[in-house]
């Protein structure tokens, strides 16, 4: 279960209001390459994951994404609160002002809401940590592109941030796919799926039911 | 260039899958500070992004 | 309701540890035997503990379970994470 610290993982203090700037990064709180999305792909796929490291991990970074999913909401708030009437109509921000004023809703930048087709689970485990490196590789790729749309130091810090822990990140779930692989025989690791199928002996599908292969 | 010279000879792996280098505890930041500023404790792991858009 | 610079700063070093066991954890994760990493985590985990209860008995409480409040329910009542009351902030 969840427990939760009165406190940003990172600090985020922006001082100066900028429309255009929030309608980007919304998309890193609820697009299809943001943290909502990574949160609940790797808090979903634990459930099917047979390797306590792997499932221990996903439950680890889909934690560490809830915080980063506050961060973004912190983030398109302060570049929001402050905004004029006459900055929200210049900057392109009035229809999601219209349906939301400025509030935070989990959307793409194009305006799709959030949505589960936005990550799989597919209750394999190599399936889904190959699934999970490439979203770390889809977040890192979102923040390189945001940071060169930015100037502000105020924004630029926690953004980078974000972005270094998708690096790291991707470095965890290559680890966890290592230990996946030491589990399987490497001769067919695509002999079964080690969470739902049941062989025996050298990975030979037979119609003794034998132990779980280790 | 990396360095390839760890013990993983990957060119020996089986086909038809992928594999990620292990990291070994190497190095942590001595300024835990700078780490956090950074957004890892592990030195090889900051891979900071520096590119801009050239259209030539 | 301005924060204390002293308030900042231990805030800050509560989150430069914290993250510092964060991406110890994640590690540990997939290196479940690596001692040398678990004696840092748990050396770190230690300092975050005090400072966790340090804070919270003289400002306001970090997690629900730290509150020692009689008078105020500062739980409730102490700044939201993504109001801005500190001052610091930009590149270092």
């Amino acid at each position: 279960m969840w427990s939760y610290e009165k406190r940003l993982q990172f600090p985020v203090n922006i001082k100066e209001p900028n429309a255009k700037l929030a309608q980007v990064i919304i998309s890193q709180y609820g697009g299809p390459d943001g943290e909502m999305g990574a949160s609940m792909r790797y808090l979903s796929q634990r459930y099917a994951t047979p390797y306590r490291e792997v499932a221990g991990l996903l439950t680890d970074i889909g934690t560490e994404e809830l915080a980063h999913l506050e961060m973004v909401a912190t983030i398109v708030h302060q570049l929001t609160r402050n905004l004029s009437m006459e900055e929200i109509e210049k900057s392109g921000f009035a229809p999601y002002y219209t349906d939301h004023t400025i509030g935070i809703w989990p959307q793409a930048a194009g305006g799709i809401p959030f949505n589960a087709c936005e990550f799989q689970s597919k209750g394999d485990v190599i399936t889904d940590l190959f699934e999970d490196m490439a979203a770390e590789q889809k977040a890192r790729t979102t923040y390189d592109n945001i940071l060169r749309l930015i100037k502000e130091p105020d924004v630029c810090e926690p953004i980078k941030f974000l972005r270094e822990r998708e690096i790291v990140h991707f470095q965890r779930f290559g680890e966890a796919l290592r230990i996946t692989q030491d589990n399987l025989n490497g001769k067919n690791f695509y002999a079964f799926n080690p969470g739902f199928d049941t062989v025996e002996g050298d990975g030979n599908c037979s119609p003794k039911c034998g132990c779980q292969q280790k | 260039m990396q360095d390839y010279t760890l013990d993983e000879y990957f060119d020996r792996y089986p086909i038809a899958m992928a594999y990620v280098p292990w990291q070994h505890l190497t190095r942590i930041y001595e300024n835990l500070e700078e780490a956090f500023h950074v957004g890892t404790i592990f030195p090889e792991l900051n891979k900071p992004f520096t590119g801009r858009r050239v259209i030539k | 309701m301005m924060n204390t610079s002293e308030q900042n700063r231990m805030l800050k070093d509560i989150s430069i540890i914290d993250f510092t066991l964060v991406d110890l954890n994640e590690y540990l994760d997939t290196h479940p035997y690596d001692k040398q990493a678990m004696e840092y985590f748990n050396h770190y985990a230690r300092i975050k503990n005090q400072m966790m209860r340090d804070f919270s008995a003289r400002y306001y409480p970090l997690t629900a379970d730290l509150s020692t409040d009689t008078r105020q329910w500062n739980w409730v009542l102490s700044p939201m994470p993504w109001e801005n009351i500190s001052q610091e902030g930009g590149c270092n």
